[in-house]
């Protein structure tokens, strides 16, 4: 897994034009985003597909990165869920089945990224950290966020289908917020 | 909208949950806001938590030479025409496949319809050969035949017509006496069919001696029919007539019986 490291040179190099880095990158974050990807999709043509307009982005826009507003890997987790759930709510078609396949992919796939020495040693870290934070959140308001982040549903959505009064949606959702940022927080 | 209301719709934007009005009215707000901003950036952060959690997959490896591709071929370009340049890559697999695979299939189809067409023209080419020399065979046979017919045909050919005996009164024959090239032709018609270790043999009746001299042996066809040629006639050969008989298969120095299937007198 890729942790949340803040200040990474690689998209300073990308906006450059600095090909081998934006190798790198792709390397790097790849598979996170293509899990990510997978997740919302449900569809491993469609995963690619976003993928590569994600990493297209990236390549064209890395100028735009502001390393004070945020990680590397969150600047490209945003582009790849937004292009995620652009292309989910453009499809007119999706069923519950594709929906438990493409978790089945995304959790159970062999094909797992490998990381070497220093780096698989902060990332061991920084993936015990996201575990607990995730672990510690109570189920109800970790599905509340799933529902949101993975398929994109609004807070009225979400109370819809998980049959909740909307107000009580909310909380969940700012409390599950609220643990995530403290231990992200904490992390740091 | 106070800022406390604001402050609370921080975390659900960040998941995109929070309602348009609620969206629009916290956009108008975060460049007004640092701590709102601030809050904003750490809840993002936080979200990414989310995606972090996943297994990392890795995509297929042609995905990344197309990833790859879009830094050496559109570089010029703005960011939607490369989007829509890497949807084309992301399609040209599938139409590579495809194509490749028509294109292997009509290659294949192809080639074996041409080895069948360059088998069918050997076979043809064969059948030709084999037809051309027959066709030469026949043209000499022909020739022949015609140089025959000529012969038989010359004022100077001589002809004897031989009769049915006791045996086979219903058989006939007739014989072309060629002087000038020291031959015969026998014609020999609705003969009795000779046994398998039988032959009907022909001989010359001359008038110089009282032996009959052998002409040759012969069979007939199931219809009682039969053509021979004597070679190498003796020039002056007296003939008186000419006669068959049934000796045992591959004839004799002289008749073995009298009994004459044909015979006549020239």
């Amino acid at each position: 897994m890729n942790p949340p490291i803040k200040g990474s040179p690689l998209l300073a190099e990308v906006a450059k034009g600095d090909v081998p880095a934006f190798e790198e990158l792709y390397d790097r974050h790849s598979g996170t985003l293509y899990a990510l990807l997978l997740r919302i999709l449900n569809n491993a043509d469609d995963a690619q597909e976003v993928l590569q307009e994600a990493f297209v982005k990236a390549w064209t826009g890395a100028s735009q990165f502001d390393p004070s507003r945020g990680s590397e890997i969150a600047w490209l987790i945003s582009i790849a869920r937004s292009r995620g759930i652009d292309r989910l709510r453009s499809r007119n078609t999706r069923s519950t089945r594709e929906d438990e396949a493409g978790r089945e992919i995304s959790t159970h796939s062999g094909f797992v990224v490998k990381n070497t020495g220093a780096e698989n040693a902060i990332r061991a870290e920084a993936d015990h950290a996201v575990r607990d934070a995730l672990l510690e959140l109570p189920e109800a308001q970790r599905r509340a966020l799933e529902l949101a982040y993975f398929e994109g549903l609004s807070q009225s959505e979400i109370a819809e289908r998980l049959q909740e009064p909307l107000g009580t949606i909310k909380t969940r959702m700012q409390l599950g917020m609220k643990k995530l940022r403290e231990r992200l927080q904490a992390f740091r | 909208m106070t800022h406390e209301e604001l402050i609370s719709i921080v975390p659900l934007d960040v998941l995109g949950a929070a309602t348009p009005e609620e969206a629009s009215a916290l956009a108008g707000h975060l460049p007004e806001c640092e701590a709102c901003s601030r809050d904003h950036q750490e809840y993002a952060e936080a979200a990414t938590l989310l995606a972090i959690d996943l297994q990392p997959v890795n995509p297929p490896a042609d995905t990344r030479a197309r990833v790859l591709s879009a830094t050496t071929t559109d570089e010029g370009s703005d960011d939607s025409n490369l989007i829509e340049a890497a949807q084309r890559f992301r399609m040209k697999p599938w139409w590579l496949a495809t194509a490749a695979t028509l294109f292997l299939a009509l290659w294949g189809w192809r080639e074996l319809s041409v080895r069948a067409l360059h088998e069918k023209v050997i076979e043809q080419d064969a059948e030709i050969r084999r037809l051309s020399e027959s066709n030469g065979q026949l043209s000499s046979h022909n020739e022949k035949l015609n140089s025959e017919m000529s012969e038989i045909a010359s004022p100077q050919t001589r002809t004897i017509a031989l009769a049915g005996q006791e045996v086979s009164p219903a058989a006939t024959a007739r014989v072309f006496l060629e002087p000038g090239r020291r031959r015969a032709v026998v014609f020999f018609y609705n003969m009795p069919v000779n046994p398998g270790d039988k032959s009907y043999q022909l001989w010359i009746l001359r008038s110089d001696s009282p032996k009959p001299q052998s002409a040759g042996v012969f069979d007939v066809t199931p219809t009682g029919q039969a053509s021979i040629t004597v070679e190498n006639l003796p020039v002056d050969l007296p003939i008186k007539g000419l006669a068959v008989t049934m000796e045992p298969r591959g004839g004799g120095e002289q008749p073995t019986n009298s009994r004459y299937y044909v015979m006549g007198k020239s």
